[in-house]
């Protein structure tokens, strides 16, 4: 029988018998919109956190840290073996063969100071993060600046990042609001007003800031005044309040020599100096591992998001599998409603069976013609599936969107493998589903079917 | 052409056994056309079906074309059905979803033959049973006679070895009975195809060369037809 045949007088039956057809393409489009579905969220999920993840930690970066028991300023240096702790060390030679090597394409060192409080001129106040680095190097690593760049640099120059400009407000306005969530049990609206006050920007480009320190007897310890020279962008892809949460002080390692003298003078000083840490940048991705296992090789300890990049794709690799899962439980129901209403109609066209089986149709003929019609089901309820997906994700953008006010950086997106694999799928589930009906029509008795009362 | 050998046939009816043919045999030379005469329940529909190999027999032998088809599995026999087999059935049996035309294709499409080839074999029968006009109309647009004159044509388009006619004119009033019948003993002429028809009538019978006569599963006669005009003619002298 030529494949034209088989295909018309199939696709005959679907286009006549429109109740099995909508049963079985209902079924089948559920079944696949599922599947597509499924890989449609598990796949924007991946890159939405992927994303969120690479603005938090850069995947072409490596962050080396000195080797056990050599962090700086550690307090019981007896504790550990101090020829190892001297080998640890980060030192400014280390940095030197660093930037030496093959693949790296900028090394930046950073040793962190505490929290300290900063004040304003106009006696704004704030907290955040000192960390002294070479304020020239910052743009390697991907920070663009909003206001201001770093290229010479002078002492007493700062560079803030985007969340040091948020939240600072003179001590009463914070008193009132504290005093304020105090007054209302921290209820909901107080809490809402606190974190609206903590986004509010200040401009801090060109103005003068002093950091400020409480000894152990409680006696105040002030920063000379420092010119902030530069703004870093606000970074996509975060909430406000996150990046508030992240404000940081960015200051050359000679003004972080005069604030230790300023601010701690009891701290020794140091005549070669080392980091906390040091971030390395890489030409490419692919080429971390290659460079992460040269750097080792300096006595130090590296940290790379190779590792949390795996784990991820990992989880997201399970959670793919079991929603792929969850979609072909959903066909195999599907499906069940196919064998039955295809049986259905088997029964009630026995005497066609019968017909084309005296007229020489043999067994693989009528079961041919059944599975190509189920194959034919199996296709439409695909392409019935892929619209409804399309509407679905559609309908989920929108939600998003009115949940976020009109705007928001996360979308569901069909990517475009999930579009045959959910075809391929219901034609597949389809076909399954028409092999017992097809193999019932073909053994039916010709003589029985034909016979008339 | 046809040879029926010691042919029996038994219905199991519970523990019950009921012989329905017992020990026939006749044969069939190719170009005949016989009358299988029957009154209800003699046996001549089970003898039709076990001849089409719609059956198989308790015991016995049915030659088509020198070939044993009790002996042959289900695949086999359909096989032979589609080349040497046409059937013509009183309800005419046309599928409804089908055109004329494509309904007289249809023993065609499971040869897998060219659909230029079918075309063509269809609209030349069509001419041959006087109805060309109606091919691309449906079943249901004919009436009962112009029915069964796409079921003869559809039984012819194979060039079987023989076709089976079980009551061709039973739903047909008397004057596209004699239509029918003059259209298949035409084409048993010039085809010179073998017709074996299955009726309870005996004017029906009458049309065909040869009679056999079944009465409770039993060949009663074997006995060349005499042609009804003939028969009176004689009475008169």
């Amino acid at each position: 029988m030529r494949i034209s045949d088989l295909t018309r007088l199939s696709w005959d039956q679907v286009r006549r018998r429109k109740v099995v057809t909508m049963l079985c393409a209902a079924g089948l489009s559920i079944g696949c919109a599922a599947i597509i579905l499924a890989m449609s969220i598990g796949e924007s999920t991946q890159q939405i956190v992927e994303s969120e993840l690479n603005s938090f930690l850069k995947m072409d970066e490596i962050t080396v840290m000195p080797n056990s028991g050599a962090m700086p300023g550690q307090d019981n240096p007896d504790q550990v073996n101090e020829e190892a702790n001297k080998r640890g060390l980060l030192t400014d030679q280390k940095l030197e063969v660093m930037r030496n090597m093959k693949h790296v394409t900028a090394v930046v060192p950073y040793q962190t100071f505490d929290h300290l409080e900063m004040t304003t001129a106009d006696s704004k106040e704030g907290y955040v993060e000192v960390v002294a680095t070479d304020l020239t190097r910052i743009k390697d690593f991907g920070e663009t600046f909003a206001q201001g760049k770093a290229d010479s640099v002078d002492i007493n120059s700062v560079v803030l990042s985007y969340g040091a400009t948020m939240g600072l407000m003179d001590e009463e306005t914070r008193n009132k609001l504290y005093e304020a969530m105090e007054r209302s049990g921290y209820d909901r609206s107080s809490q809402e007003q606190y974190r609206n006050m903590m986004v509010i920007p200040t401009a801090m480009y060109q103005t003068q800031i002093q950091l400020v320190k409480y000894d152990e007897n409680g006696k105040q310890l002030t920063s000379t005044p420092l010119q902030v020279i530069g703004v870093l962008k606000k970074p996509k892809g975060r909430s406000d309040i996150s990046i508030a949460q992240d404000s940081k002080i960015y200051i050359s390692i000679e003004t972080a020599e005069q604030l230790r003298k300023e601010l701690v003078p009891s701290s020794v000083e140091n005549s070669t100096p080392t980091y906390n840490s040091v971030k390395v940048k890489v030409d490419a991705e692919q080429n971390v591992k290659q460079v992460e296992e040269q750097l080792q090789r300096l006595t130090v300890s590296t940290q790379s998001n190779l590792l949390q990049k795996e784990q991820l794709e990992e989880q997201f690799a399970v959670f793919k599998a079991i929603a792929i899962g969850a979609g072909v439980f959903i066909l195999i129901i599907a499906s069940i409603s196919i064998i039955v209403a295809m049986t259905m109609s088997t029964y009630q066209r026995r005497r066609q069976i019968g017909i084309m089986k005296v007229l020489g149709a043999n067994l693989s003929q009528i079961r041919n013609m059944f599975i190509v019609e189920a194959a034919l089901l199996g296709f439409l309820g695909g392409l019935l599936g892929i619209m409804f997906s399309y509407w679905i994700v559609w309908g989920i953008n929108a939600l998003i969107l009115s949940l976020n006010s009109g705007e928001s950086d996360i979308s569901i997106f069909i990517p475009y493998t999930a579009i045959p694999v959910g075809l391929a799928f219901a034609i597949m589930t389809g076909i399954i589903s028409g092999i017992y009906p097809a193999v019932s029509a073909s053994r039916t008795d010709a003589l029985t079917a034909i016979k008339r009362d | 052409m046809l040879r029926v050998e010691g042919l029996s046939h038994a219905f199991k009816n519970g523990g019950e056994t009921t012989l329905v043919l017992q020990n026939i045999n006749f044969h069939v030379r190719k170009g005949e056309m016989i009358a299988l005469l029957g009154s209800s329940g003699s046996g001549k529909s089970t003898l039709l079906n076990l001849m089409a190999g719609l059956m198989k027999p308790t015991e016995g032998e049915i030659y088509i074309a020198d070939q044993n088809i009790v002996k042959m599995n289900e695949n086999k026999l359909a096989e032979f059905r589609r080349k040497h087999i046409g059937f013509i059935f009183q309800a005419y049996e046309l599928l409804p979803n089908l055109t004329v035309r494509e309904n007289i294709e249809m023993p065609l499409v499971f040869q897998s033959t060219r659909p230029s080839v079918r075309k063509q074999k269809a609209l030349q029968l069509l001419e041959q049973v006087g109805i060309p006009d109606k091919a691309e109309l449906f079943p249901s647009q004919l009436s009962g006679g112009q029915q069964q004159r796409v079921s003869i044509a559809r039984s012819l388009i194979t060039e079987p070895s023989v076709i089976f006619a079980d009551e061709p004119t039973g739903n047909l009033d008397t004057k596209t009975e004699e239509e029918i019948l003059a259209i298949l003993k035409e084409l048993n002429q010039t085809m010179n195809t073998t017709f074996i028809i299955v009726t309870h009538e005996r004017e029906v019978a009458q049309q065909t060369q040869k009679i056999i006569t079944l009465r409770d599963g039993q060949l009663q006669t074997t006995q060349p037809a005499v042609d009804p005009q003939a028969e009176a003619e004689e009475v008169q002298a």
